[in-house]
């Protein structure tokens, strides 16, 4: 029973994190059409900003609301440079549809390689600001520390904050609109440029997130070849895929379902099987319902 | 001439090969042994690519699967080297077409992030079942060179010799294939698959068919890997070997067959000229150590921007445009 009550919270605490990944991967294909593979590259230099932070000011809760915002501006800088340059050179062709792909692949190799250069490929240590022994319930230590509740709590406040902006602001319907429809939306007075770069810098700012909490949820450790950000890179895309990509709901859905799949594997299976487990699921899921969890069927013409 | 018998150019190239291995040093041919075989995964990727509309970002997995097939088959069988080739051949296309099935449906970025999970999870079945010999790997041993080729020859030029003919076969294979009537449907899928619909071309059954021949080349490029470095384990196929090949591809040009010796030139050549660089300007470690993957991405990154037919492609354009004025 206690097994069972730990696996949910393993699950839902590891699901949480892949949510604001997902988010990110949601946002900018929602903006600009592009799958963004440079994203965990991009989680990972803000980890790394967000490290210098907690140096330089000793305050975690400082440095992650900096690092989201560093993270934001460097997210609108990718996609002023190169994805509008992008779009501008775009070429018909067999190779239209693979150019933002291999773009934004090359640039997460460009981000790994500048990390290195400047901080070195060892592991550096972030110290988690709150404890992470597991509450105790009776005599059982359960899977939750106050790091991992905080961590739960700071990502249902970004979810439900995002999910504000979009429902009820005017920027959130600018964004929904240029993502339905650029033309349209430009012809209702729009700046379609501008609400693209905004959607970018949301996905910047959700993917340091995602980055900091990981690391400090996790063993706090983090280098550039670290599994933690191949993890960060794979299941961030699944779990958006799974989702459906169009919806934000829908990517918190599949990120929770897969920290779910994932957690009963880790602990009925085996550790080592959670990657070909994920591609497994993400395989099945493309194959029984590609529209995703939430999603139109139209939706999935790329 | 050349232009009429390809096969003479191609058995030309093999003797010049043949001529400038006995005379460049060791470490050479041991690079040149590997071009070959970035040459045969890269025109794998092209094929993919360049003439289905599909990019896949995890072709180590193919090779990896190929690699492990050969080992195995070595070890348990005891199977002949050529024959362990063929199975290695045979076992990723195999898994090209599995994958082959599911890519058929997917398109553009769908297709390369299914390709990336499972380049990444593919090794940790290595991990998991002790067929597969763990983090360690398994052996893979051709053997000596035949004692029939002299006292002298040695080990790494046995490995030049095997990587260069098979890339040569392969190519003027891919060569003919292109031109035949597959090749025809897959470019008619390339260029507009309702269209090619229309026509009466299967587009899935294509698709799959390209994915297969793909895969089954990534086999034979995994299995000539592991045999130049003598095992198979996880660690010989990471993620970045991915990276590096899709890299080349798009280097090389994803449309046309004719630069695929770009792309493998380059991504041997660049190791070689950072540590050239390094060794002059004396720079720190972690330079050193990322300065290869700082000129692949910035060059991948340009090449998509400037030229994404990739060089050999911008040039006959140029040339057409120049001759039609």
């Amino acid at each position: 029973m206690i097994q069972f009550f730990n696996m949910l919270l393993i699950g839902i605490g590891a699901g949480s994190i892949y949510a604001l990944m997902a988010i990110a991967m949601v946002l900018v294909w929602r903006s600009t059409r592009v799958i963004n593979f440079a994203q965990a590259g991009m989680a990972l230099l803000s980890t790394y900003i967000g490290f210098e932070l907690v140096q330089k000011t000793g305050n975690f809760w400082i440095a992650l609301p900096l690092a989201m915002v560093l993270g934001a501006l460097f997210s609108a800088l990718v996609e002023i440079l190169l994805i509008r340059t992008l779009i501008k050179h775009s070429t018909s062709g067999p190779v239209a549809g693979i150019v933002p792909i291999i773009a934004t692949l090359g640039l997460l190799g460009l981000i790994r390689a500048c990390i290195g250069m400047i901080w070195g490929n060892q592991d550096i240590q972030i110290q988690p600001p709150l404890s992470k022994v597991g509450f105790k319930i009776g005599e059982e230590t359960i899977a939750l520390s106050p790091m991992n509740l905080l961590v739960l709590l700071a990502v249902l406040g970004m979810v439900v904050i995002l999910g504000f902006i979009f429902q009820k602001t005017s920027l959130g319907l600018s964004l929904r609109a240029s993502a339905y429809s650029p033309e349209i939306a430009q012809l209702a007075g729009i700046r379609v440029g501008a609400i693209r770069t905004i959607g970018w810098a949301i996905a910047g700012a959700a993917g340091a997130a995602a980055g900091l909490l990981q690391t400090v949820n996790g063993t706090g450790a983090v280098s550039p070849d670290s599994l933690e950000f191949s993890l960060l890179l794979t299941f961030g895309f699944i779990a958006a895929v799974i989702g459906g990509l169009e919806s934000l709901p829908g990517a918190v859905l599949g990120a929770v379902v897969l920290g779910l799949v994932l957690a009963v594997v880790q602990i009925y299976i085996s550790g080592t099987l959670v990657f070909i487990v994920a591609f497994a699921l993400l395989l099945l899921v493309l194959l029984v319902r590609p529209q995703g969890f939430i999603g139109v069927k139209a939706g999935r013409r790329a | 001439m050349l232009k009429k018998h390809p096969l003479v150019g191609f058995a030309l190239f093999g003797v010049v090969l043949f001529l400038l291995s006995n005379r460049v040093d060791e470490l050479r041919v041991f690079q040149g042994a590997t071009v070959a075989i970035y040459v045969i995964a890269i025109a794998s990727i092209i094929l993919l690519t360049g003439y289905s509309g599909q990019v896949s970002l995890g072709h180590g997995a193919l090779l990896a699967i190929g690699g492990y097939a050969a080992a195995l088959a070595r070890i348990h069988w005891g199977a002949p080297v050529w024959l362990t080739f063929c199975i290695a051949v045979l076992a990723a296309a195999l898994g090209g077409y599995l994958l082959g099935l599911a890519a058929a449906r997917l398109s553009g970025p769908y297709l390369a992030g299914t390709t990336l999970a499972l380049a990444i999870g593919l090794p940790s079945i290595a991990n998991q079942f002790p067929l597969f010999g763990g983090e360690q790997g398994l052996l893979y041993d051709i053997g000596m060179p035949p004692a029939s080729l002299g006292e002298d020859f040695t080990q790494y030029k046995w490995y030049f010799w095997i990587s260069s003919l098979a890339a040569l076969i392969s190519i003027y294979w891919l060569r003919n294939v292109m031109n035949s009537r597959y090749g025809r449907n897959w470019k008619a899928v390339r260029g507009n698959d309702v269209a090619a619909e229309l026509a009466g071309i299967n587009v899935g059954r294509n698709k799959v068919l390209a994915f297969t021949v793909s895969a089954g080349l990534a086999g034979l490029a995994g299995a000539l890997l592991a045999m130049t470095i003598s095992t198979v384990s996880p660690g010989a196929f990471p993620l970045a070997l991915s990276f590096s090949l899709a890299t080349g591809a798009v280097l090389s040009g994803v449309t046309t067959l004719g630069g695929v010796m770009i792309g493998a030139v380059t991504l041997v050549a660049i190791p070689e000229i950072v540590d050239t660089v390094v060794h002059r300007f004396e720079t720190s470690e972690n330079i050193a150590n990322n300065l290869p993957g700082l000129l692949v991405s910035t060059l991948l990154i340009l090449t998509v921007l400037f030229v994404p037919n990739g060089p050999v492609e911008q040039m006959r354009a140029r040339h057409e445009k120049r001759a039609k004025r």
